[in-house]
């Protein structure tokens, strides 16, 4: 799973930071802690988002604290919800990428992306759920 | 998962990063950005030159090659109008006897601070040569033979003109075919007056404005001659001791894109 985890994650990263603004990383971390609900994660998603920083030319710390940050409040509405779910992804995914745009400073579009991210949100999260039950 | 247990991976790594944005932020950590970028930069550019093809897959290649082309035109084409702009107003101006042309200096207006077409009219230019291309305080600036304005304000490589219509222009004139002297005064908003002019000089519509020269020990002022305006209107009562009239002037200030400096009168 860890080795999965960190593939995505490059991949993630490489086109976030060559073709798309929708915020990639944040999909992948957000499917895996919703898959694994692994303490791990925040871990990758302190690399990542410094890794991502260092690429896109901002600030160092912004996207880790952020993703870290999204990663918490996921984790925190599992004891009043039933988080391994399509639709929770799926919400989580919007919600999560329009304020991560929006927080990153793009205006251009958002709302489009931010349902583009739940789309995607929710075909990742079914391709890892695969794997899991492969695993 | 247990809650206690996921809070103090989050507070740790939380914290670790507010800690490098502080960091970044106040320039501690930029050797460290610095020596990074230059590593992952190459990788970086692979990706976005790799899925850029990717992307362009399928598209002709002709048709790729048309459109760099087709770029490349557009460009010369823009810096070939510019070119006959310029020459014709090159040509223009050196075929005027006065100002001397070896007097000119040849500026593009790169601004007018506060002018909106169709709502305002502008009051100032700003030109793209300074005090290093001897331009100074106090100098004409012109276009043809016709008066633009003058320098107030320069500095190393660019410098702001009053324009004859700014309401703080003040100069002597005189009418061509009359001689009637007077003082023209910008009215701001494109106009401009001649006034103080006594009663007994005859001031006739149509005529034209020229300056009478007011060139100080410095070399620099406006030269004699030069068009102002054409009188449009003529206010003349008894009872005043002068007389005033309306200029128009024969330029287009909207639409200037270069004019000449007459530096070393």
């Amino acid at each position: 799973m860890k080795f999965l985890a960190v593939v995505f994650l490059l991949l993630a990263l490489l086109l976030e930071v060559s073709l798309t603004t929708i915020p990639l990383i944040f999909l992948v971390l957000l499917c895996l802690m919703v898959a694994s609900k692994g303490n791990w994660l925040f871990a990758l998603a302190f690399v990542f988002g410094l890794l991502f920083d260092l690429l896109s030319f901002k600030t160092l710390g912004f996207s880790s604290a952020l993703l870290i940050l999204f990663l918490f409040l996921v984790l925190l509405y599992q004891s009043k919800f039933e988080i391994t779910t399509g639709y929770f992804v799926a919400i989580a995914s919007f919600l999560g990428s329009f304020s991560f745009l929006f927080l990153q400073g793009y205006t251009h579009l958002i709302l489009f992306q931010a349902i583009l991210s739940a789309i995607i949100g929710l075909l990742l999260f079914k391709l890892i759920q695969r794997f899991n039950k492969v695993g | 998962m247990c809650k206690s247990s996921f809070t103090s991976y989050f507070l740790v790594f939380f914290i670790l990063s507010f800690l490098i944005f502080g960091a970044s932020k106040t320039g501690l950590l930029n050797p460290l950005d610095s020596f990074f970028k230059t590593i992952f930069s190459p990788v970086q550019a692979l990706t976005y030159q790799t899925f850029t093809k990717v992307t362009d897959f399928g598209q002709n290649s002709q048709i790729l090659m048309l459109k760099a082309q087709n770029l490349i035109l557009t460009q010369k084409l823009v810096d070939q109008t510019k070119l006959i702009a310029d020459n014709e107003a090159l040509r223009d101006q050196f075929q005027t006897a006065s100002p001397r042309s070896a007097n000119l200096v040849e500026a593009d207006v790169v601004g007018a601070p506060g002018f909106v077409p169709g709502l305002s009219f502008p009051e100032t230019l700003i030109l793209d040569m300074g005090t290093n291309d001897g331009v100074r305080v106090g100098d004409a600036v012109v276009y043809k033979n016709n008066l633009v304005g003058k320098i107030t304000q320069a500095s190393a490589n660019l410098s702001s003109a009053t324009l004859v219509t700014n309401s703080s222009s003040q100069f002597i004139a005189k009418t061509l075919e009359t001689g009637a002297s007077g003082v023209a005064k910008g009215q701001g908003g494109g106009e401009i007056i001649l006034d103080n002019v006594v009663l007994s000089d005859n001031l006739k519509k149509g005529d034209l404005v020229l300056t009478t020269g007011a060139i100080n020990l410095q070399n620099s002022g406006f030269p004699p001659d030069l068009t102002v305006g054409k009188i449009i209107s003529i206010s003349k009562n008894p009872s005043d001791l002068f007389q005033k009239a309306e200029i128009q002037p024969l330029i287009d200030f909207t639409n200037l894109q270069k004019v000449f400096v007459v530096v070393n009168y």
